[in-house]
């Protein structure tokens, strides 16, 4: 649990350099503070870009290893993950109702994509919940998690293979249509919540490890009791 | 049936709704929007009163409040549609501001119920006294 413990140190540092960027960078002319959004949802997304992603390597790897070690660190992940997607979603919503006017369109390809990814994985984790044998948990789950993965692409391109109403990328290969000040703001924060990120599964596989270690040494009670024989019972 | 196959059932399921949602929300008119120039090149594809989206910015200077409803026009460069919109508008609505507009046409004049603010990927700070860019 110290190597937790460090890493959560370190990510509670850069999210606190995070947050005084997000509350003191410039805004936009047309958004005024709420531009200060998307420093929160936009590395949100990321993370749950990366997380199903190395649940996805994490799967590949127990499908080829067979080994528990994968399988905790693909489920840890949906985990974070989840969660993460659900702030960006959150924070989409109170910006979307704040500068378009509306919180949500099923119209728009990456609100309507995001959702469907964010369903799927809330269906692996119902999935894990379902299938009581580890070794079959852990095989469904792998290919669940490996398939699934092909989402993350489709729900970032979204936007420049169709008309949105959600913005394309600020941030591009060839440049960013934001002012520096903006950047550096949301690079700081995509660095902080990839270190919660980091943190945060790093927390939950330990978490499982103990689970694990916990159901090897418990005997459920029918078993520590034989049935008698009468036979071997005197004066019945 | 088991509890393992109700969940399959349930991804299944959802993702099956929300593609219809999805397509079929696109499909509303070909495309989730279209520009001024291409609104008027499909005059003919939309007859009054069928629904679309209508894409553009706002015109300096042709902005007339009315009471419950807001006159202006919309354009992409290429053309000009009058819009009238009946019903609040957005709260950043503001001349040059791109907008996103839902409703029919009604001879040359687009009538829209509903109007987004449609952000696009740039961020730019305020100059002095700053106001929405001019030009």
């Amino acid at each position: 649990m110290k190597r937790v413990r460090i890493l959560m140190a370190i990510a509670a540092a850069a999210m606190a350099a995070g947050l005084y960027l997000t509350l003191t960078s410039p805004t936009d002319r047309l958004q005024g503070e709420f531009t200060r959004i998307v420093n929160i949802h936009a590395p949100s997304m990321w993370v749950a870009f990366l997380a199903f992603g190395v649940t996805a390597f994490a799967s590949i790897l127990w499908l080829v290893r067979k080994t528990n070690r994968w399988d905790r660190i693909a489920e840890a992940s949906v985990e974070t993950g989840v969660l993460f997607t659900a702030t960006g979603l959150f924070t989409g919503m109170v910006w979307g109702q704040a500068v378009w006017g509306r919180a949500w369109d099923w119209a728009d390809p990456r609100m309507a994509s995001t959702a469907v990814m964010f369903f799927v994985y809330i269906g692996y984790l119902a999935l894990r919940r379902a299938t009581p044998d580890p070794v079959m948990r852990a095989r469904r789950s792998a290919i669940l998690g490996a398939i699934a993965v092909v989402q993350v692409p489709l729900v970032y391109f979204s936007v420049n293979l169709f008309r949105s109403l959600h913005q394309t990328q600020s941030i591009r290969p060839d440049g960013a249509s934001m002012p520096d000040a903006m950047v550096i703001a949301l690079l700081v924060n995509f660095i902080a919540f990839t270190l919660l990120y980091v943190a945060l599964t790093a927390a939950r596989v330990e978490v499982a490890k103990t689970e694990e270690s916990r159901a090897a040494e418990t005997v459920p009670a029918g078993d520590a009791v034989a049935t008698p024989l009468l036979s071997e019972v005197e004066d019945v | 049936m088991s509890h393992r196959r109700f969940v399959y059932l349930g991804i299944g399921g959802v993702i099956a709704i929300v593609l219809a949602l999805t397509f079929t929300g696109l499909n509303d008119s070909l495309t989730y929007y279209l520009y001024p120039s291409e609104a008027v090149d499909q005059r003919a594809d939309f007859p009054d009163g069928e629904r679309f989206r209508l894409a553009g910015i706002v015109v300096p200077g042709t902005v007339v409040e009315g009471e419950g409803s807001t006159a202006f026009d919309v354009t992409d460069g290429g053309a000009d549609i009058p819009v009238v919109l009946n019903g609040p508008q957005p709260s950043l609505f503001a001349e040059e501001v791109p907008l996103l507009l839902e409703g029919a046409w009604s001879g040359d004049t687009f009538e829209a119920d509903a109007a987004l603010i449609r952000h696009d990927e740039n961020y730019e700070v305020p100059e002095e006294g700053g106001a929405y860019p001019e030009g």
